[in-house]
C-alpha cells in the first residue's frame, strides 16, 4: 500500500499537470458549451434564435482556446479549477436569468 | 499577376530597407537620415496600393486573398535573397516589373 | 506554471506542438495534395484522353445532352462539367431516383471523349488524388466520428500553439525579414520564426475554419442544449439556405437544347467562363436548369448561377439569403478549400501549405536540436523520450513524403485486375510508412535521415520514368502537345525529387564536416576523461 502511495504523490508536478491537462480539456470545453448556451440567450432578440446559436458556437472556439491558455498561466493548478468551475457558474446564472428575461 | 507580385515585392524591399539592420545588408553607401526615414511611408503607401490594386483586379472578396498570398509569394524569395545574396535585391526589384512588363 | 505569464506560454507551445507535431505534418501535407486533388486524380487515371482546346463548348454541350439521352433518360439528376484548367476533360454524371428505404440513388459517372461524345474506355480502380485530400480530414482505417474527433483535437492545440507562439514571440515586426543561415539552434529557430510569422495570416485562417468546418460535430453538447432536433433542421436551413427545390409534376417532355441556352447565358455574362450545368428531372416538364460559371466571389455570388426551365425559357429565382454568420462561416470554409482559386492562386495555395507544413516540421526539428547538446552527453545514451521523437520526426517528415511517392508508384504498378485495387494502394502507403517510422530506430540518427532523404530524392525522380515506361502519357507527349494538366504533375514530382537530393547533400557535407571535426574532439575528450578518471582516483 505504501509503495502505492508513495507512486502516487498527488503533490508531484507530474501530476499537477496532469491536472491542469485535465483542467483545459474538460472544464475549457464546459466552458465553451456554457459560452455558446450563453450568446444564444444574449443576442436572442437582436438577431433571432438560430443565428444567435450560430454566433455562439462560432465564438466558442477562440473562447476555448484562451481557457486553456489561462489555466496553465495561473500560478497552481487548484487555482485553474477553481476559475474555470467559477466562470461556467457565472455563465450559467447569467444564461438561466437571460432565459427568464426572454421568456 | 505578375504586376502585383513585382509591387508586393518591391513594397517588401521597402520595408526591408526602412529597417537600419537590413539597409546595411543591401546597400554599401551610409545612406542620409532623411533620405532613409524615407522608405517606410513609401512602403506603407505602396502596402496600400497593392491592396488596392487587387483589389480592383479581383473583386472585394478574392482581392484580398490574392494580396495576402501575393506577399507571402514574394517575401519568401526575398527573405531568402536576403540572407544569400542581400547585394542583389534591388537589382531584382527594378527588373521584375520590367520582365512582367514585356512578358 | 512558469514564473511570467511569457515564459508560461512558451512552455505550453513547445509542449502543444510536441504532442500533435506528426499528426499535424499528415494533415497539412494531405491538405496540400488536396488543393491538387483533381489533377493529381487525372494523372492516377492515364486511360483518359489527352486535352482537345479545338472543341467548343457548345459542341462538348451538344455531345454530352446527345449521350445523356441515350444512356440516362430515367435518371432524376443530370450533371455535365466542362473541361477547366484543373481537369482536363469532358465528365457526365447522372442520379437515379432513390429506390424505396434507400436515402439516395444510384450515381453513375462517365469521361466522355470531346470529339466523338462516345464515353472513354474503362479506367483503372484508383483513389486517386481525393484519397490523400479525404485522408486530410478523415484519416484511415477508422470510423468518421472517431477520425473527426482525433483531427478536430489537434486543430485545437494547433490553434493554441499559434496563439501562444504570437504571444511570446516578442520581435514579430522588428525580426520579420530575420533569417541567420547558421547551423543549429539559431538557425532552426529562425526558419521556425520565419515560416510562421510569413504565412501567419493563412494559419490562423486554416486552424480557425478547419475547427468551423465540423462545427456542429465539436460544439455538439452547446448545439444539443440549445435546440431541439427540429429546431436543428430548421437551423441549417436558416443559416445555410439552398436554392428553391423544384417538383417533379411526372408528365413527360423533352428538354430544349443546351446549346441554345448556353448562347444566351454568353449574352447575359458577357464572358465565356461557364464551367458546369446541372439539370434536374431531365424528361419532366418542371426540370430545372443550371448553368454555373467559374466562382467569382469566396462566398455565394448569386450572378454565377443562370436557371432555365425545360422549354429552354430564362427563369428567375431567388438569391439564396444566407444570415450575416452563415455568410462568414460559408467565406472561412471557401478560403480553407481554395475551390475559388484560379491556377496562380491555386499554386499560392500550395506555397502557403507547404510552408505550414514546414513550419510544422521545423518546430519538431528545434525541439530535438534545442536537447541534443545535453542529450549527447548522457552516459547511458539519450532518453527514451528523445530517441522517440527523433525517430518519428524522421519518420514523418520525410517517411511520409516517401510513403506518398509509393503511393504514385503503386497506381502505376499494382497491376489493374486486383481486386480492391484502390484500397491497395492506399494499404502501400501506410506500410511503407509504417516501415519507414520504424527503420530509425536501428540507426544512427544523422544516417537515418540521410538514408531516408536519398530514398525521397530516387523515388519521387523515379516517378516519371516509371510514367514513361507503363503509360503512354508520358512528358515526351504531353508537353509538345502542351496538357500542362498531366505533365504538371511529372515536373513537380521532379522537382520534388530535386529538393531532396538538394537537402540529401546538405546532410552528407554536415556529416563530413563533422567526421573531420570528431577526430579532433575524440582525442580531447579522450584525454579529458583519462584526467577526470585520475581526479577520481586521487580523491
Amino acid at each position: 500500500m505504501s509503495y502505492f502511495s508513495d507512486k502516487i504523490n498527488f503533490i508531484s508536478p507530474r501530476w499537477l499537470v496532469f491536472s491542469r491537462v485535465v483542467a483545459a480539456i474538460f472544464a475549457g470545453y464546459a466552458l465553451a458549451t456554457t459560452s455558446t448556451l450563453f450568446f444564444g440567450q444574449l443576442l436572442l432578440t437582436s438577431v433571432g434564435k438560430y443565428e444567435a446559436v450560430h454566433i455562439g458556437m462560432l465564438l466558442s472556439f477562440p473562447i476555448y482556446a484562451c481557457a486553456a491558455m489561462w489555466v496553465f498561466s495561473v500560478a497552481s493548478a487548484q487555482k485553474a479549477w477553481i476559475g474555470l468551475i467559477k466562470l461556467n457558474v457565472i455563465l450559467m446564472i447569467f444564461t438561466w436569468l437571460l432565459v427568464q428575461a426572454n421568456s | 499577376m505578375g504586376v502585383l507580385l513585382s509591387l508586393s515585392f518591391i513594397t517588401m524591399s521597402c520595408f526591408c530597407l526602412a529597417m537600419e539592420k537590413h539597409r546595411k545588408q543591401i546597400i554599401m553607401v551610409e545612406l542620409n537620415a532623411c533620405l532613409s526615414c524615407f522608405f517606410r511611408p513609401l512602403a506603407w503607401v505602396l502596402l496600400i496600393s497593392t491592396f488596392y490594386m487587387s483589389s480592383q483586379l479581383y473583386g472585394w472578396t478574392i482581392g484580398p486573398v490574392v494580396f495576402f498570398g501575393m506577399l507571402i509569394g514574394s517575401l519568401v524569395p526575398l527573405i531568402l535573397l536576403l540572407t544569400y545574396r542581400a547585394k542583389a535585391i534591388p537589382l531584382v526589384a527594378i527588373l521584375l516589373p520590367i520582365v512582367v512588363y514585356i512578358s | 506554471m512558469k514564473s511570467t505569464f511569457r515564459q508560461s506560454m512558451k512552455w505550453l507551445h513547445t509542449w502543444v506542438g510536441l504532442v500533435v507535431v506528426w499528426i499535424l505534418f499528415f494533415m497539412f501535407i494531405t491538405g496540400t495534395a488536396g488543393y491538387f486533388y483533381k489533377e493529381i486524380t487525372r494523372w492516377m487515371e492515364p486511360e483518359r484522353p489527352l486535352i482537345s482546346p479545338e472543341v467548343s463548348k457548345k459542341q462538348m454541350l451538344h455531345l454530352s445532352q446527345a449521350y445523356l439521352t441515350e444512356h440516362a433518360s430515367e435518371a432524376e439528376r443530370w450533371r455535365i462539367q466542362l473541361p477547366n484548367s484543373r481537369d482536363g476533360n469532358l465528365r457526365v454524371r447522372w442520379t437515379q431516383a432513390a429506390k424505396e428505404g434507400k436515402r439516395r440513388g444510384k450515381r453513375t459517372h462517365k469521361i466522355l471523349n470531346p470529339t466523338t461524345g462516345q464515353e472513354v474506355a474503362e479506367l483503372r480502380a484508383t483513389g486517386g488524388g481525393f484519397s490523400l485530400y479525404r485522408m486530410h480530414y478523415r484519416l484511415h482505417y477508422m470510423p468518421r466520428l472517431v477520425a473527426y474527433w482525433i483531427v478536430g483535437f489537434c486543430t485545437m492545440l494547433m490553434l493554441i500553439a499559434v496563439i501562444t507562439g504570437v504571444i511570446f514571440h516578442k520581435k514579430i515586426f522588428s525580426d520579420f525579414f530575420t533569417f541567420r543561415a547558421k547551423k543549429g539552434l539559431i538557425g532552426w529557430l529562425d526558419i521556425h520564426n520565419v515560416l510562421s510569422v510569413v504565412a501567419l495570416p493563412f494559419h490562423f485562417m486554416i486552424t480557425y475554419s478547419g475547427l468551423i468546418f465540423f462545427l456542429t460535430t465539436y460544439m455538439v453538447l452547446g448545439f444539443n442544449l440549445s435546440l431541439t432536433d427540429s429546431q436543428q433542421d430548421e437551423f441549417h436551413k436558416q443559416v445555410f439556405p439552398d436554392t428553391l427545390a423544384v417538383e417533379q409534376a411526372e408528365i413527360a417532355q423533352t428538354l430544349a437544347p443546351l446549346t441554345d441556352m448556353y448562347l444566351q447565358t454568353r449574352k447575359y455574362w458577357l464572358e465565356d467562363t461557364l464551367d458546369n450545368v446541372t439539370i434536374k428531372y431531365p424528361n419532366d416538364v418542371n426540370a430545372s436548369v443550371n448553368f454555373e460559371r467559374l466562382e467569382t466571389d469566396i462566398t455565394y455570388n448569386h450572378s454565377d448561377e443562370i436557371f432555365f426551365n425545360s422549354n429552354g425559357k430564362l427563369m428567375t429565382v431567388p438569391a439564396r439569403e444566407f444570415t450575416p454568420s452563415g455568410r462568414i462561416e460559408d467565406g472561412f470554409i471557401s478560403l480553407h478549400e481554395g475551390q475559388f482559386a484560379n491556377s496562380v492562386v491555386r499554386w499560392l495555395y500550395l506555397l502557403v501549405g507547404l510552408i505550414g507544413a514546414a513550419m510544422v516540421a521545423s518546430g519538431g526539428i528545434l525541439w530535438t536540436t534545442k536537447r541534443k547538446p545535453k542529450q549527447d552527453k548522457k552516459p547511458n545514451g539519450a532518453d527514451f523520450g528523445y530517441r522517440l521523437v527523433e525517430q518519428l520526426n524522421i519518420g514523418s517528415f520525410v517517411g511520409l513524403p516517401i510513403a506518398i511517392g509509393v503511393y504514385f508508384c503503386a497506381n502505376r504498378l499494382l497491376p489493374v485486375g486486383l481486386e480492391n485495387r484502390a484500397d491497395w494502394e492506399i494499404n502501400c502507403l501506410f506500410i511503407s510508412w509504417a516501415l519507414l517510422l520504424v527503420y530509425p530506430a536501428f540507426r544512427p540518427a544523422i544516417s537515418a535521415w540521410l538514408e531516408q532523404l536519398k530514398l525521397a530524392a530516387v523515388i519521387f525522380t523515379f516517378i516519371p520514368v516509371l510514367n514513361f515506361l507503363t503509360t503512354d502519357k508520358h512528358l515526351a507527349i504531353t508537353l509538345p502537345i502542351g496538357d500542362w494538366n498531366y505533365a504538371g504533375f511529372d515536373l513537380a514530382m521532379i522537382a520534388i525529387g530535386m529538393s531532396f537530393s538538394f537537402a540529401a547533400y546538405k546532410v552528407k557535407q554536415r556529416i563530413v564536416s563533422q567526421v573531420g571535426n570528431k577526430s579532433i574532439t575524440s582525442a580531447v575528450s579522450k584525454a579529458s576523461t583519462a584526467k577526470l578518471a585520475q581526479n577520481k582516483g586521487a580523491m
